[in-house]
């Protein structure tokens, strides 16, 4: 009987797999799949019929329930096989077959031969016996499902394989034999054979209908694949609820056992309790009773020695008995005052009796409550999971734990100063996971979670620090630098504790979609990085900042062009007399000397010659730019090494390389000034653009009048360090500097 | 080859004998070069296609078809070719001697062609065996074409008397004046008959050409640039005769050339010529050493100022302590031919 109801409901399971026919019918319904397989699919159909009908004969005996599951696996070997896989299938009914004899599920078998399964019948009523049974052989049918698992898992793992042998066979005999494709009959028709029989039949080029016919295969196979893909899918996801099913029913019963017990335990405790403080009060009844029993019978010995002895005396003399009579009056007097005491001491009636069962109802009631959740274990921060304003906070819980809810609690990390308590904040969530939001950027955070169910609360996590990502750098793109082949990007932190390191992302900004690529350079430990470039592009670059919690949002972009080389005047360095436009690349002299404001005279600044540097990238390639220039203005430009003395003239020691033009009496005069010295030589056309060429490969500066693409001089100079741009301004005027401009041709030259 | 030799060997001594000290300065050695270097002699013979017809085209096309290129000698220098052709020439009615540098790149490709004018009392071997100009040459891919200085053996009273007059001191002028109207047709030479040769006979782009030159080819460069505007792409001088019509030397041979008439004269003078220049935009690059014996012949200072006023691009270097020799011109000889390059090969 108990075998029986082990299987009984394990058939009306069968409604798992009628799941499936959602999925089955889809797939075998569709017509493609008639036409191709119309024998399995009515085969399947049978099946399927007949597993529904296994629904009916209640009590259904093994041997038809392992017919219907050799039903059900076929079925799920043809789902999953597709197609001729019987053979596949009746592996797996053979592998069913002994495993079916024991379907019983092990753990739960085992149980009834389980001594506290008996002690607990003696209590339950043999109703609830039943009941039980019931229930816990509804989980034979476990070892069915596992069967359908082992079955689909079998399939499963051949279906990858499978849909890729799908490819139709090339007909090649019939290639050559056959030349229409009758549609009415759906058949080739051979040109041998006489085509009057599909005269009036639609006919087509057999390579066309061949054509079409494995399009729609494809189509059709492409479905499937797409259909075995979603089925993978699901049955996965079957799996995993069947796991967790599976664990959570085990986890029930685990406590439901353990509660069980505990009750029994209890109960049993009070019995013996209750025997004997029966027994103890039955002996202390009884040993009073005695007591007054024997008290009893001593009065009456005495009522009745005294009785004698008083007839006695009155048979004695009568002096005698006046005498005596006197005495026994005091003795009997004496013995009169004494009460008898003749109220029962101990009462034979049995006294109310309350049984306390006030903690067993307890027990009871706490079979389906849980116990309080333990703290939860709070997980470190998981690397790129902050924003600037948010972190994802995670923790676990113990498995054996039910939590309905849990607290999060955190509050800034504070910098040690004491007394000044940063406040706290608290979220309650469901999930073992939250995004607290509205944070501060790249601060530190720290974070604990209680776990909370009916029974109350448990205790709190141990704290963990997590950290925000920082806020977006802010590219300073007015001292973007670049060349040809590099730029060199500055930004600020835009946060104000460090940072780990910096990526900087560029995207060539027009390119076509398949070259946008973003290029990314990471690890950047400074606010400044070179970057090699491409020549003549442009550039997008994004600047991100980094810490422990992850990348902050991208900077605001800067551009960068690659054409030409891109420099900015040195303010630092500019000479006090010196104004420098808005946009950075007028340098002008003033006709009223400004009073020198001494103060500011540093290091950096030039103090005798009125001049600036400019700040050219540090990459020891070509460097071109041009200089516009008044004709009749007295200029110096040129290259010269950062540490040039601020006191001496460009070109007056050997820090420097420089064109100096002075213009006297209707005359130019043009130097090429190193160390103080200058070749000779006259130029009869005054430049009014000046191109100036650095060439670091050849060692070579060169001058160059832009407009007739004159070559007016080259330096040989020993660039063992960088040099930068300098130019300066004898004269009242103004000097403009065109940057980021094409290295002319005839420049290429020298 | 006898003939060219006993040419060298006929010219030579009475040159060497008429020759001052200061020829020395100047040019001397080379001439020696010239006879050692003739050891081999190729005949060259020169196809021309016989389709177009001879009939309308000018005499001297005419001529040229005929002309015959006899390959002197051929020396591989920097992957290329160091040449000395002879060939008739029909303007200077006598047999011609001119040099060509062919860079590698010529062998596979047209290339722009550089002339070099020589100084004073030069052959063509001077120029190609002391600038060593061959390395730029090469570089670049230009074919370089040195000729002589001056018509040869023509036998004309008076021509071999003074180093600075006659043979070796052709002016790169044409003479109106008897006896020497005949055969000193330099200029012509320089810049008609010889670029046809050159254009018919080696793989040159004629679009492609420039010019410079040295002391009196200095001289000969600029009055051919400024004569001709465009047809040359760039002008490059080293120590140019600057203002021939006020130098000792050339104001003797203009006169025996051109005549007295000093309008004449004015044709074939640089600073002249600039002031009234009004071709193609030009870039002039002129070195001069410093300590040229000859710097006050020379007169650049001129030339500069006449440059200056009608803003004529010269880039002009005085170079420190450099004489008037070949060393000055060896030292800077890369700097020309880049300008050169600059331009021939933008």
């Amino acid at each position: 009987m108990e075998e029986d109801a082990g299987e009984e409901p394990g058939l009306g399971r069968c409604t798992a797999p009628t799941d499936f026919h959602f999925y089955h019918m889809d797939l075998y319904d569709s017509d493609s799949r008639l036409q191709v397989l119309p024998e399995e699919s009515t085969g399947v159909r049978r099946e399927a019929v007949q597993a529904e009908r296994t629904y009916e004969p209640r009590g259904a005996r093994e041997g038809q329930a392992h017919r219907a599951l050799h039903e059900e696996a076929d079925e799920l070997v043809h789902l999953y096989g597709l197609e001729d896989d019987h053979e596949l299938g009746d592996e797996i009914m053979d592998e069913d077959t002994p495993r079916l004899g024991t379907a019983e599920y092990p753990p739960y078998g085992v149980k009834r031969g389980d001594p506290a399964w008996e002690q607990r019948d003696w209590r339950l009523g043999g109703e609830a016996a039943e009941a039980e049974d019931l229930g816990f052989g509804g989980w034979g049918s476990r070892g069915q499902c596992q069967d359908l698992r082992e079955a689909y898992r079998y399939t499963h793992g051949r279906a990858s394989e499978e849909y890729e042998c799908y490819v139709i066979p090339e007909e090649e005999d019939e290639e050559e034999a056959a030349d229409v494709f009758c549609v009415t009959c759906k058949i080739p028709v051979r040109a041998v054979e006489n085509l009057d029989a599909h005269k009036e039949h639609e006919v087509t080029p057999l390579n066309q209908a061949l054509e079409s016919a494995k399009d729609e295969i494809h189509k059709n196979m492409y479905k499937l694949e797409k259909q075995i893909i979603d089925m993978e899918n699901f049955a996965s996801h079957l799996e995993e609820v069947f796991i967790t099913v599976e664990e959570n029913f085990g986890r029930q019963e685990q406590n439901f056992e353990s509660h069980y017990n505990e009750i029994l335990e209890t109960l049993a405790q009070k019995y013996e309790e209750k025997i004997q403080a029966l027994g103890q009060k039955k002996k202390e009844k009884l040993e009073a009773l005695y007591e007054q029993l024997v008290s009893c019978g001593e009065n009456l010995d005495t009522c009745k020695e005294l009785m004698e002895t008083i007839e006695e005396m009155c048979h004695e003399e009568k002096v005698d008995f006046l005498k005596d009579a006197v005495a026994m009056a005091d003795r009997l007097g004496q013995f009169l005052k004494t009460k008898t005491d003749v109220e029962i001491s101990a009462q034979p009636d049995f006294e109310e009796q309350t049984l306390d069962f006030s903690d067993v109802e307890e027990l009871m009631g706490s079979i389906n409550s849980i116990p309080a959740p333990s703290a939860p274990v709070i997980n470190p921060q998981a690397p790129n999971s902050a924003t600037g304003s948010s972190v994802r906070v995670c923790w676990s819980l113990y498995s054996d734990d039910t939590v309905e809810s849990y607290q999060l609690s955190y509050r800034p990390v504070g910098d040690g100063s004491p007394g000044k308590d940063q406040a706290e904040f608290t979220v309650t969530v469901k999930e073992t996971y939250c995004s607290v939001k509205n944070l501060m950027p790249n601060t530190q955070y720290e974070f604990w979670v209680t776990a909370q169910n009916r029974a109350g609360s448990s205790p709190s996590s141990e704290r963990a620090v997590y950290m925000t990502a920082p806020s977006p750098p802010i590219i300073k793109s007015k001292e973007i630098r670049s060349c040809e082949e590099a730029a060199l990007i500055c930004w600020e932190s835009g946060s104000l504790n460090p940072v780990d390191s910096y990526t900087v992302e560029l995207t060539q900004a027009e390119a076509p979609q398949a070259w946008g690529v973003t290029e990314s350079i990471v690890g950047i430990p400074t606010c400044e990085a070179l970057v090699q470039l491409q020549p003549r592009q442009n550039y997008t670059i994004y600047v991100r900042a980094l810490n422990v919690g992850g990348p902050s949002a991208r900077s605001e972009p800067a551009t960068v062009h690659t054409t030409g080389s891109y420099f900015h005047l040195n303010k630092d360095t500019c000479h006090p007399w010196l104004t420098i436009s808005e946009d950075g690349f007028t340098v002008m002299r003033s006709e009223r000397k400004t009073p020198m404001r001494e103060p500011l005279a540093s290091n950096t600044r030039f103090t005798r010659c009125v001049a600036v540097l400019g700040n050219l990238i540090p990459v020891r390639g070509r460097h071109y730019w041009e200089v516009e220039v008044d004709e009749c203005l007295d200029y110096t430009i040129g290259v010269a090494f950062e540490e040039v003395p601020r006191h001496e003239d460009l070109g007056a020691n050997r820090l420097s390389w420089c064109l100096r033009h002075t213009f006297a009496s209707s005359r130019h005069k043009y130097e090429f000034l190193h160390n103080k010295t200058s070749p000779d030589t006259r130029i009869t056309v005054p430049p009014r653009r000046i191109g100036v060429l650095l060439d670091y490969a050849n060692s070579r500066l060169s001058f160059f009048n832009v407009d007739i693409s004159q070559h007016l001089h080259s330096f040989s100079c020993e660039l063992h360090r960088l040099v930068h741009p300098c130019f300066s301004l004898e004269k009242p005027g103004c000097l403009k500097i065109r940057n980021g401009i094409p290295m002319p041709k005839h420049v290429t030259f020298y | 080859m006898g003939a060219a030799v006993s040419r060298v060997d006929s010219h030579q001594p009475q040159k060497r004998n008429v020759s001052s000290c200061r020829m020395h300065c100047v040019e001397s050695l080379c001439l020696i070069f010239a006879v050692l270097s003739i050891s081999h002699l190729y005949i060259l013979v020169f196809f021309f296609p016989p389709g177009s017809s001879a009939r309308g085209a000018d005499k001297k096309k005419r001529i040229s078809r005929r002309m015959a290129l006899k390959q002197v000698s051929s020396s591989k220098s920097f992957g290329g070719f160091q040449k000395v052709f002879e060939h008739d020439s029909v303007e200077l009615k006598c047999k011609m001697k001119f040099a060509v540098y062919l860079p590698p790149k010529a062998e596979s490709a047209k290339c722009p062609v550089l002339y070099f004018l020589s100084g004073l009392t030069c052959t063509e071997q001077n120029f190609i065996t002391k600038s060593g100009f061959q390395q730029a040459a090469s570089e670049h891919g230009l074919i370089v074409i040195a000729p002589d200085t001056s018509p040869r053996g023509c036998n004309i009273k008076g021509e071999d008397d003074s180093w600075d007059f006659g043979t070796g001191a052709g002016f790169y002028v044409d003479a109106t004046e008897d006896p020497w109207k005949t055969n000193y047709r330099m200029y012509s030479y320089v810049t008609e008959e010889l670029p046809q040769l050159v254009n018919a006979n080696f793989p040159v782009d004629p679009q492609r050409t420039s010019i410079f030159g040295h002391s009196m080819g200095g001289h000969g460069a600029l009055i051919c640039t400024l004569k001709n505007p465009g047809k040359y792409k760039s002008v490059s001088a080293f120590a140019p005769i600057c203002n021939p019509m006020l130098c000792v030397w050339s104001k003797k041979a203009f006169g025996e050339f051109l005549g007295p008439d000093q309008n004449k004269w004015k044709a074939y003078d640089a600073t002249h010529l600039v002031k009234s220049y009004t071709g193609s935009q030009l870039d002039i690059l002129i070195d001069q050493g410093k300590a040229d014996e000859f710097y006050d012949q020379l007169l650049p200072e001129n030339f500069i100022a006449a440059c200056t006023e009608k803003k004529i691009p010269v880039v002009f270097r005085l170079q420190e302590g450099y004489d008037h020799g070949y060393y000055f011109i060896a030292t800077f000889i890369a700097d020309h031919i880049r300008h050169h390059a600059k331009y021939l090969n933008a």
